[in-house]
């Protein structure tokens, strides 16, 4: 089967040739094949950002090649390949919750039945069909970023970009949207690149967890998640769950560790 | 209504005891009134209140009669006052009237308009008419800008250099270049003065977007078309409306100033400035009372129209 995702030797430095340059990636090769949750973790400013803008057309490398569903980066932005999930619901206030998960599908010239089948579509996968007239003030941040994650898969991208999406929730909050994505995946088929700051979060919801280092950022760890699929609350207690949490923390200490040596 | 009620009293009954120690100290302390006139005193110049006594005849009547050519006049009347007694005043134009306490309280307008209030008139016009043309180009000047990012830069350091300059200078050569008598030439000095703060906030608004929204949009490969449309301008509103409501009180002052560097015989601030050089302050005060009003007045009206384009906004929560 042919990847979604084909990374190949990229580097990217900020601000090359200033006083103040950062190399944020250092010889990135990563290679995600078709409906795999793959979770970059790795220490603040390791560059896990960067890299999701980097496979997401939105920050240009300084080297190497990326090649997205067979096509470059550029093209695959321009194909609507992604779908793009921040930490901040980014939502736009002046739209209502329809209206926002609209948003794409009024760029893309949906028509007009189109774009009302999908949007009450979208509302009912992350269980908000009864606040479409809301506007996002009147929404909690979790439903907030719902009501994001609605308006990312509202396209049917290929690509689901989320860059610490659930990283401003409580852990309460964060626990349910584990399980909501673990869902909406599921059911969408959507292969998903998945930045995440913590551990758990990263072991739960993914089929591989990439660790990175910092500064450089570089790939240091590849970690197959063999926990069975469909996941549950329950596969949080799994004793195979603490192993990997364990290993995937040490690998994080490791690269700690390389940084100050 | 307890809610509305609690939020505006406070306000209204602080400008009542303002008056009443108006009133009180001008009279206590014997002012002149060429130097402070009594808000009643202002207050006549503006509207008369007739308060006709339980024996109305038609003499009396009369007096209202002689007072009808240029005011507005409140008349209080006895409700049994038999219709004989009030036939002097039966041509007069009643604007309102209302029942309370066994009275008829009528709002009666005078055969003409008073100076004041046809002066308010043409100057409101004329900072109307200022206020469109200059905020529309401001507005109008931003859009470019946020297209062509090079006029932008280009431009900005002359808006902010131009904003905190005293426009009204230019007053007397905008009289000069349209006419003293010609409303233009004060709608241009408005129409200067609010294109400033109009397309720096627009600018500001079109400009300050966060940047995880651009973001979005560029994963969408949106045109730059639609980054403006649905993106760049909906984020100015909030900026444009308080672009606007700067605008709206500079609007007034533009075309009052204006107007003190001659202007047409009737116009608000060659009433002031006439009055005042004939010693009758409080028939001067009362035309500057009017300008408040007025400007106040637009404001309320761009608050009101800033609600309805955005009811999402923080403000309105």
């Amino acid at each position: 089967m042919e990847s979604v995702v084909s990374i190949q030797k990229v580097n990217k430095t900020f601000g090359e040739g200033t006083n103040n340059q950062v190399h944020a990636l250092d010889d990135i090769d990563l290679v995600i094949q078709p409906n795999e949750f793959v979770s970059l973790i790795g220490p603040s400013g390791c560059g896990k950002s960067t890299l999701l803008r980097v496979i997401g057309d939105l920050i240009t490398p300084t080297s190497g090649k990326i090649t997205i569903n067979g096509k470059s980066a550029h093209q695959a932005r321009l194909d609507r390949d992604y779908g793009m999930v921040f930490q901040a619901a980014t939502l736009y206030d002046w739209r209502t919750v329809a209206k926002n998960v609209q948003l794409p599908l009024e760029l893309m010239k949906y028509s007009n039945d189109k774009k009302e089948a999908r949007t009450r579509e979208m509302l009912a996968l992350v269980e908000l069909e009864d606040f479409d007239r809301h506007y996002p003030w009147q929404l909690s941040g979790g439903m907030q970023q719902r009501v994001a994650i609605a308006r990312a898969l509202a396209f049917e991208p290929s690509i689901l970009l989320m860059d610490e999406p659930f990283g401003a929730l409580d852990e309460m909050t964060r626990e349910r949207m584990n399980l909501e994505l673990l869902d909406i995946w599921g059911k969408t088929q959507t292969t998903v690149i998945f930045v995440t700051h913590s551990i758990t979060e990263a072991v739960f919801l993914s089929t591989r967890v990439m660790v990175m280092s910092a500064r450089p950022g570089r790939l240091i760890q590849d970690i197959t998640i063999d926990l069975p699929q469909p996941r549950n609350a329950d596969s949080r207690e799994n004793v195979r769950f603490f192993e990997l949490e364990t290993e995937v923390r040490e690998a994080l200490r490791q690269s700690e560790s390389q940084k100050h040596e | 209504m307890s809610d509305r009620f609690q939020k505006y009293s406070a306000p209204i009954i602080i400008l009542i005891i303002i008056l009443i120690l108006w009133e009180s100290l001008v009279a206590a302390f014997d002012i002149e009134q060429f130097l402070l006139p009594r808000p009643s005193v202002i207050l006549s110049n503006l509207v008369r209140v007739i308060i006709l006594a339980p024996e109305t005849t038609a003499p009396d009547a009369s007096k209202i009669a002689a007072k009808l050519k240029d005011n507005l006049l409140i008349v209080s009347i006895p409700k049994n006052t038999p219709q004989e007694a009030l036939k002097p005043i039966a041509s007069a134009k009643i604007v309102t009237q209302i029942s309370l306490f066994g009275r008829r309280f009528l709002l009666i307008q005078g055969q003409n308009l008073s100076p004041i209030l046809q002066s308010s008139w043409v100057t409101l016009k004329e900072a109307l008419g200022g206020l469109a043309l200059g905020s529309s180009l401001g507005v109008l000047v931003a859009l470019i800008t946020a297209r062509w990012t090079a006029t932008r830069e280009a431009l900005l350091p002359f808006a902010i250099a131009a904003n905190s300059m005293p426009i009204i200078a230019f007053a007397p050569i905008m009289n000069n270049w349209f006419g003293i008598d010609n409303p233009f030439s004060k709608m241009a000095i408005v129409a200067i003065m609010t294109f400033f703060p109009m397309m720096i906030n627009t600018v500001r608004g079109l400009t300050l977007v966060d940047a995880r929204s651009l973001e979005l949009m560029r994963s969408y490969a949106a045109s730059n078309l639609d980054i403006v449309l649905k993106l760049r301008v909906p984020n100015a509103l909030p900026y444009l409306f308080s672009g606007l409501k700067v605008a709206a009180a500079l609007s007034m002052i533009g075309a009052v100033v204006g107007e003190y560097f001659g202007g047409p015989r009737i116009a608000l601030g060659v009433f002031i400035t006439q009055e005042a050089a004939l010693f009758r302050f409080s028939s001067a005060w009362a035309a500057i009372i009017i300008a408040c009003i007025l400007g106040i007045a637009l404001y309320l009206i761009i608050i009101l129209v800033e609600r309805l384009a955005m009811p999402w906004h923080v403000s309105f929560r």
